[in-house]
C-alpha cells in the first residue's frame, strides 16, 4: 500500500534532482562543449575544406587527404620521421628508465640525490635543454673540441648530417623524459607487496630471475602506463626537432607535427593541416588499441 | 531525457561559437579607438614606439590610439590569427619581405588615402614607394628604408694584417679578403640562414632577383644559380666561412660575426648602430656589397604602415598613420638613430645620431648603397619558398646537396 503512493512521488524527486543536476554540470558541460568538442568538430570540418587563413573557404571533399598522400612532398618524408623516432625513442627510454629505476631501489647512498638529478632535465625548460645540448653538440661545440684535443679526430656535424640529426634528436629527448619514467617505475618498486618479494627469495630466486621472473610481471601495470604514454608523446614530438635541428638538414627530422604546423601557421593552409592531424590523431588511437589488445598477454593487474 | 539537454547544451555552445568565430567585420571592440599593432623585440623597441605613438596623440588629440606590439616572429603568427578572427588592428605593422602573404588583409592605399593621411610620396626616399607594393598595388608606406651591407670585425682583420675594405670594392677583393682573415681558428666570412642574408650576395653577383617583377618565380635562372653556387662554395669549396651547425640557428652568419668567429658577415642596414656599439667590444666597420661584371644589384627594403581591411574608421586610422609617419616622428627615429627615415628630410638627422668616430663612414657607405637598389620582388608563395630553402641550405653548406639541385627542386615546387 505505502509502495503505491511512494513510487510516484520518488519519480518526481529524481526528476528535479536530475534537472538540479543539469544545473551544476552546465558549467562543465559549457567548458567541454568550447574548448573540447567544438574545436574537435571543427577539426573534422576544415579537414574537408580548402581553408586558408583569410579569405574564401572552399569545400573539397577528400581532396586535402588525397594531396597528403600523393602531392605533398614532405608529407611521407614527415610520417617516415615520425615513426623512426618513435622507434628508437620509445623502447630506448622504457629500458633505461626501468635499468634507471632498478638499479636506485636498492637501498644505496645518495639515491634521493640521484633521482633529483635525473629528474632535473624533465623539469627544465625544453629550450634550456635544448641551447645546452646544441652547445655540446655544433662543430664549435664541447664534443668536437675535446675530441680534437685528445684524440685529434673530427666529429661529424652532428645536427647538420641527415643520419646524425636524427639520432642527436632521439639522444636528447631520451635524456630528457628519462626521469618521468623512471619515476612511475621507482613507485611501482616501492609498492611491490613485501611479502611475494619474501616467498620468491625463500624460494631462493635472486638476482636476474628476481626481476625477470617476479618484479617485472608485478609492475607490468607500471610498464604499460609508461609505453603507452611514451609512445603518444613520441608521436607529437615537436619541440625537440624544432628547436634542435629546425626539422633539417632538408625535412630529416621534420616529423608530422612540424609539418602540421608549418601548414597551418607559416602556410596558412588550415584545411591541410587539420587532415594531417587527424591522420596523427587515428594513427595514435590504432597504435594505443592495438596495445591494449596486446597486455592481456603481459600485463599481471592481480598480486 | 538527460541526453538531449547534453545535446542541446552542446549544440547551442556550438553554434554560439560558430557564430562568432564566422562573424568578421572586426575592426575594434570600440569603433573610436585606433589600435596600432607593431612588433617590438625589447623595452627599447616599445619605448620608440610609445615617443611616435605621443607624437600621433598630439597631433589627433580627438582619437583615442592604443598600441599592441609582439616580437617580431610572434607578431606574424598573430598577425595571421588575428586576421582569420577578423581581429586585425587597424593601423597595422608590416616589413616588405612579408607583405606577399598578407596582402589579403591590407586595404589598398589610393591618392586619396594618402592625401588624407597627408602623405606626399615625394617627400620620401626614391623607391620608397616599391617597399610596401605587391604587383604595381601599394599597401602601406614605409617609415624606413634599408638595405644589406656587408660588416667586418676591424680587429680580426688587423690581426690576419688585411685591408679594410672600402665602399665600391669588387667581388675579387671580396674574396681575397676572406682567404686572408681564414685563419687561427677564426673565418674570413659567415654565410646567411635568413632570406636576405644568404641571397644579398648572389643578388648582387647575378644582377637580378631570383623571382622576376610580375612574380614568378626565377630560382633556376644560370646567373643567379651560378651567383648561388659561388655562394655556397664559400663554405664547401674555398673554404673561408664555416658549415653552419643546424637548420635551427636562422642567424648563424650574424651570430658567427658578433660572436667574433668570422671577420665579415651581410646583415642589414636596420642593424648598423647595434653592430657599431656591440656588447663584445670588437671594432665593427662595414661596406657595400661587392660589385663584379653585373654591377652590385641591391634590394631597397624597408618596414612601415598599413591600413586593415576590415578597419571600421579608416579615416581616423589613416589620419593616424600620417601621423606615425610625419615629419615629427621621422626626425625622432631618426635621431635617436633607431633606423634611417624614410623620408629625405629626416636622413642627415640619422648620421648625427651615430658616433663621431663612425659617422663619415656610415653616411658615405650608407649613401652609396642606396644608389643601386631595386624594389624586391616575391611570388605569391615566397614564404613557402625560403621555409623549403632555408633547412635545405645546411645540406647545401655542409657539402651533401648541392645549391644547384636544392633551387631547381624548389623551382619545381613552387614554380608551377
Amino acid at each position: 500500500m505505502s509502495t503505491t503512493t511512494y513510487t510516484p512521488r520518488r519519480g518526481t524527486l529524481a526528476r528535479t534532482e536530475s534537472r538540479q543536476a543539469l544545473g551544476f554540470v552546465s558549467p562543465a558541460l559549457a567548458g567541454l562543449a568550447l574548448f573540447t568538442i567544438v574545436p574537435v568538430v571543427l577539426s573534422i570540418v576544415m579537414g574537408f575544406f580548402n581553408w586558408p587563413t583569410f579569405g574564401d573557404k572552399e569545400f573539397v571533399g577528400f581532396d586535402n587527404y588525397v594531396r597528403l598522400f600523393t602531392q605533398s612532398p614532405d608529407f611521407w618524408p614527415a610520417l617516415r620521421n615520425t615513426f623512426v623516432f618513435a622507434l628508437l625513442y620509445v623502447p630506448i627510454s622504457v629500458i633505461l628508465s626501468l635499468l634507471l629505476a632498478l638499479s636506485l631501489s636498492s637501498r644505496i647512498r645518495g639515491r634521493g640525490a640521484l633521482r633529483v638529478l635525473f629528474f632535473i632535465p624533465v623539469v627544465t625548460p625544453m629550450v634550456a635543454n635544448v641551447l645546452v645540448w646544441k652547445m655540446l653538440l655544433q662543430p664549435q661545440g664541447l664534443f668536437n673540441g675535446l675530441a680534437q684535443s685528445w684524440f685529434g679526430v673530427q666529429l661529424p656535424n652532428f645536427l647538420a648530417d641527415p643520419q646524425w640529426a636524427m639520432i642527436m634528436v632521439v639522444v636528447m629527448s631520451v635524456w630528457q623524459g628519462l626521469g618521468y619514467n623512471m619515476l612511475i617505475f621507482s613507485a611501482a618498486l616501492e609498492q611491490l607487496p613485501e611479502s611475494v618479494v619474501e616467498a620468491a627469495r625463500i624460494d631462493g630466486a635472486k638476482g636476474f630471475r628476481m626481476i625477470w621472473s617476479v618484479m617485472l610481471p608485478m609492475i607490468s601495470p607500471s610498464i604499460f602506463f609508461a609505453s603507452i604514454m611514451t609512445m603518444i608523446t613520441s608521436l607529437q614530438v615537436f619541440a625537440q626537432p624544432q628547436l634542435l635541428t629546425g626539422g633539417g638538414p632538408g625535412n630529416a627530422t621534420q616529423p608530422l607535427v612540424q609539418f602540421i604546423y608549418n601548414q597551418g601557421f607559416k602556410f596558412q593552409e588550415l584545411g591541410l593541416a587539420a587532415a594531417a592531424a587527424w591522420i596523427l590523431f587515428a594513427i595514435i588511437i590504432v597504435l594505443t588499441a592495438l596495445q591494449f589488445r596486446a597486455q592481456k598477454k603481459w600485463v599481471h593487474y592481480e598480486h | 531525457m538527460k541526453k538531449i539537454h547534453v545535446g542541446a547544451v552542446a549544440a547551442a555552445a556550438a553554434a554560439a561559437l560558430v557564430m562568432t568565430g564566422c562573424s568578421t567585420g572586426g575592426g575594434d571592440a570600440s569603433s573610436d579607438t585606433v589600435v596600432i599593432d607593431m612588433w617590438a623585440g625589447s623595452q627599447s623597441d616599445t619605448d620608440a614606439l610609445n615617443a611616435q605613438l605621443e607624437i600621433a596623440r598630439k597631433q589627433n588629440p580627438d582619437l583615442k590610439i592604443e598600441l599592441r606590439t609582439a616580437p617580431w616572429g610572434d607578431f606574424f603568427t598573430k598577425l595571421t590569427t588575428n586576421m582569420a578572427s577578423g581581429n586585425m588592428a587597424c593601423v597595422t605593422g608590416m616589413n616588405s619581405g612579408m607583405l606577399s602573404s598578407y596582402t589579403d588583409g591590407f586595404r589598398e592605399l589610393s591618392d586619396a588615402d594618402l592625401e588624407a593621411a597627408g602623405i606626399d610620396l615625394a617627400d620620401f626616399s626614391a623607391g620608397a614607394d616599391e617597399i610596401l607594393s605587391n604587383k604595381g598595388t601599394m599597401y602601406g608606406v614605409p617609415f624606413d628604408i634599408a638595405t644589406m651591407l656587408v660588416y667586418y670585425n676591424a680587429d680580426l682583420l688587423d690581426a690576419a694584417g688585411v685591408a679594410h675594405p672600402e665602399a665600391g670594392w669588387s667581388f675579387d677583393d671580396f674574396e681575397a679578403t676572406a682567404k686572408a682573415a681564414t685563419k687561427d681558428g677564426k673565418y674570413g666570412f659567415a654565410v646567411g640562414m635568413g632570406d636576405f642574408q644568404w641571397q644579398a650576395l648572389p643578388i648582387a653577383k647575378a644582377g637580378q632577383q631570383p623571382v622576376e617583377q610580375d612574380g614568378t618565380l626565377a630560382l633556376t635562372d644560370p646567373a643567379f644559380v651560378d651567383a648561388a653556387s659561388w655562394y655556397s662554395g664559400l663554405v664547401t669549396e674555398q673554404k673561408v666561412a664555416a658549415p653552419v651547425a643546424s637548420a635551427s640557428d636562422t642567424g648563424w652568419g650574424e651570430n658567427q660575426y658578433t660572436g667574433q668567429n668570422a671577420a665579415m658577415a651581410v646583415d642589414g642596414t636596420w642593424n648598423a648602430v647595434s653592430y657599431l656599439n656591440n656588447d663584445a667590444g670588437f671594432t665593427a666597420g662595414m661596406t657595400t656589397l661587392p660589385s663584379g661584371e653585373n654591377g652590385s644589384l641591391g634590394l631597397i627594403l624597408g618596414s612601415g604602415f598599413g591600413i586593415a581591411k576590415s578597419c571600421k574608421n579608416p579615416d581616423a586610422a589613416l589620419k593616424v598613420l600620417g601621423s606615425m609617419l610625419s615629419p615629427e616622428a621621422q626626425d625622432y627615429i631618426a635621431s635617436s638613430g633607431r633606423s634611417y627615415p624614410a623620408r629625405t628630410a629626416s636622413q642627415p638627422l640619422y648620421f648625427e645620431s651615430i658616433d663621431e668616430q663612425f659617422r663619415p663612414q656610415v653616411e658615405e657607405v650608407f649613401t652609396k648603397a642606396f644608389e643601386q637598389v631595386q624594389g624586391q620582388y616575391v611570388s605569391d608563395n615566397w614564404s613557402k619558398v625560403g621555409t623549403y630553402i632555408q633547412p635545405q641550405l645546411v645540406s647545401v653548406y655542409n657539402g651533401q646537396e648541392t645549391m644547384e639541385n636544392v633551387l631547381e627542386s624548389a623551382q619545381q615546387q613552387f614554380g608551377e
